[in-house]
């Protein structure tokens, strides 16, 4: 069994502050492992525990993401794969997606993908999909659970936790999925592993390794969402007034 | 000249700290207040190699060097104090004797499981009339037959009760004096060993230190460790390892109450602005930085000269000495900075403050490093 997890290094999100021009200010960045796809990792060394086989770690982005790929084989992934050019710099969503397809396309062996349902940078959660459409692989979105992996019968039985509802489904592999938060505990790195990976060469594809692939659109710019609007403290002599003038305040508005 | 620590050592670095922040920070004041023993934190610290990291993998250690683990233990104790005075004597005291002067049985049937971290090790050196002056150690060890029978009393022996062996130091030959003096390794549990009760201190409120009485306790002949009546010599060396771990720990403490002092600077505000724009709380934190600065150079430098198999005795002292009086001004300060707050159980800083009051008396008092010190420099007639 081959598990790729797709695994993104992103700013701890309190870590990061952005200067007067609104640009983003460099200094005092903290780089981790996008939390969601921590969950993927782990899910994906629990199943290679019991199935055998491989786990790869591979992200597409800048030779700064060796830090946290070297974390993730510090964990027990068994395998690394940077994809690094020029060319990735500004690519969106779909064209990073396109970029990874063709990579587990050439990796061959592939019988299925996980990654986290979103970033927690950028949060589109359009990754997992766009990857599992350019792949042409079955995709479950929102995994809270893993029933069943079948190597043999290159079969899935998964639970997706939905806002509603619980769906189980069964797919065909190879196949992506993207997993929520909490559907395990994932480990800490292993110091006894990061001996062995603190200096192992990380394995990086430049475009030219991966093969043509063109983005639709790429990212133009970023700037900080507007400041959330005040909030407004509700007043009164005593709890009573208050919680009438507030439950006044939220029939107004139309939340009750 | 090389500054920076190496990508291992800072993966060490990066994976302690994220361990410690998720797994030990939350408890430390619940172990402060209740001083029960975090058993469940050091399983887990076991499970990810932490328990023996400078020592090699045959011996069930990460196969670090001596500077990861001084970068292991100060990110522990930035955490946690009482956390990392037991971490750092299982490792510094209670295992590094037997990498340092074992057999290889020894090393297969104690250092092995230490530094894998089944069970925790303990050091039992000090004695109720021999703290500083350990030559004047009383425990006795004879052999009878194939035996070793101790008898004596020890104290403030840390992980004492809880520990899975502990490594005695006795003497052999009376009429040898400090020459005469071994170390020996008792199995926890051997029959004829006690405890006494877990002393409340000042603070390291979570770390287990008592008395040991010795009645009779035999253990087999080939439990002596090192040289019979190499024993004193062996524990100056042990504790020459030891004081960096010690060091190491102060520079986490004050690291920690150095972080508090200055966000509590940044956020607290008194006459219309942060208390961090005035100049004597913004001289505090500088005075810090810069205490905290120095230590942390002199005990990787210790660490480090001890990895390159060079003289260390001389700079671990040194470091040790310097380390821990930082620590000492570092959180007086950092209380200073919170005011009344400062003072509270409510902020950690008064814990760090009567945690780290310790270590400027663990494993060499200040005055006795002086000796030390004095004696590299000046040569062995100071103080004789």
């Amino acid at each position: 069994m081959h598990i790729v997890v797709c695994m993104k290094q992103v700013p701890r999100d309190n870590s990061v502050k952005i200067n007067n021009d609104l640009s983003i200010n460099a200094e005092g960045i903290e780089q981790i492992m996008n939390l969601f796809d921590e969950y993927a990792m782990e899910e994906a060394l629990q199943w290679n525990e019991k199935l055998g086989g491989k786990v790869t770690v591979l992200s597409l982005g800048p030779d700064e993401w060796k830090e946290q790929i070297r974390r993730a084989l510090a964990m027990g992934a068994t395998d690394a794969l940077l994809l690094n050019d020029p060319s990735y710099a500004n690519l969106d969503v779909l064209g990073a997606a396109k970029v990874v397809a063709d990579a587990i396309k050439k990796l061959g062996d592939v019988d299925l993908v996980l990654a986290g349902r979103n970033s927690t940078d950028d949060e589109s959660g359009a990754f997992g999909p766009a990857l599992a459409r350019a792949l042409g692989w079955p995709q479950l979105t929102y995994v809270g659970k893993f029933l069943e992996v079948n190597d043999g019968a290159k079969k899935m039985v998964v639970e997706r936790h939905l806002e509603e509802q619980v769906e189980t489904v069964e797919t065909s592999l190879p196949a992506v999925a993207t997993v929520v938060k909490d559907i395990n505990e994932p480990r800490y790195p292993s110091l006894l592993r990061i001996k062995k990976v603190a200096k192992v060469e990380i394995p990086t594809w430049g475009a030219a390794d991966v093969g043509a692939a063109s983005s639709a659109a790429s990212v133009a710019g970023r700037v900080p969402p507007p400041p959330r609007p005040k909030g407004e403290i509700v007043d009164g002599a005593d709890a009573a007034e208050k919680v009438r003038k507030l439950v006044d305040k939220l029939m107004e508005n139309q939340v009750i | 000249m090389q500054f920076d620590l190496s990508d291992e050592q800072q993966m060490f670095r990066q994976a302690v700290r994220e361990f410690a922040a998720k797994e030990i920070a939350p408890n430390a004041r619940h172990i402060d207040e209740t001083g029960e023993f975090p058993t469940e934190t050091f399983r887990k610290m076991g499970e990810l190699g932490l328990m023996g990291i400078p020592f090699p993998e045959e011996y069930g250690g990460a196969g670090g060097d001596t500077v990861s683990a001084a970068v292991a233990i100060e990110e522990v104790a930035r955490a946690c104090g009482s956390t990392a005075l037991a971490y750092a004597a299982h490792m510094g005291l209670g295992s590094a004797p037997i990498f340092m002067f074992g057999t290889e049985e020894q090393k297969q049937r104690f250092l092995k499981p230490a530094a894998a971290g089944k069970y925790i090790a303990a050091f039992g050196l000090t004695e109720p009339h021999a703290g500083s002056d350990a030559g004047a150690t009383r425990t006795t060890a004879r052999l009878e037959g194939n035996e070793w029978v101790l008898n004596g009393a020890k104290m403030w022996i840390t992980n004492a009760p809880i520990a899975g062996h502990i490594i005695f130091t006795a003497v052999t030959d009376a009429s040898k004096g400090k020459n005469g003096i071994s170390a020996i390794i008792v199995p926890g549990g051997t029959p004829g060993l006690s405890f006494g009760k877990h002393e409340p201190k000042m603070g390291l409120r979570g770390s287990v230190s008592t008395a040991i009485m010795l009645e009779d306790v035999r253990v087999p002949r080939e439990n002596l460790l090192g040289d019979p009546g190499r024993g004193f010599n062996q524990f100056l060396k042990v504790l020459d390892g030891g004081r960096i771990g010690i060091g190491a720990m102060a520079i986490g403490l004050a690291q920690a109450a150095f972080e508090a002092a200055s966000a509590y600077a940044k956020d607290r505000t008194a006459f219309g602005k942060p208390i961090g724009a005035f100049e004597s709380i913004s001289n505090m934190i500088a005075d810090m930085a810069t205490g905290i600065a120095a230590a942390r150079l002199m005990i990787y430098q210790a660490a480090w000269l001890k990895d390159q198999g060079r003289p260390f005795s001389q700079q671990a002292a040194m470091a040790k000495l310097f380390a821990s009086e930082v620590a000492e001004k570092t959180c007086r300060d950092a209380i200073q900075v919170f005011g009344g707050y400062g003072y509270s159980q409510e902020y950690p800083v008064e814990r760090l403050y009567r945690d780290q009051r310790l270590l400027t008396i663990g494993e060499g008092t200040s005055e006795i490093l002086r000796v030390v010190i004095g004696r590299h420099i000046l040569g062995g007639f100071v103080g004789n």
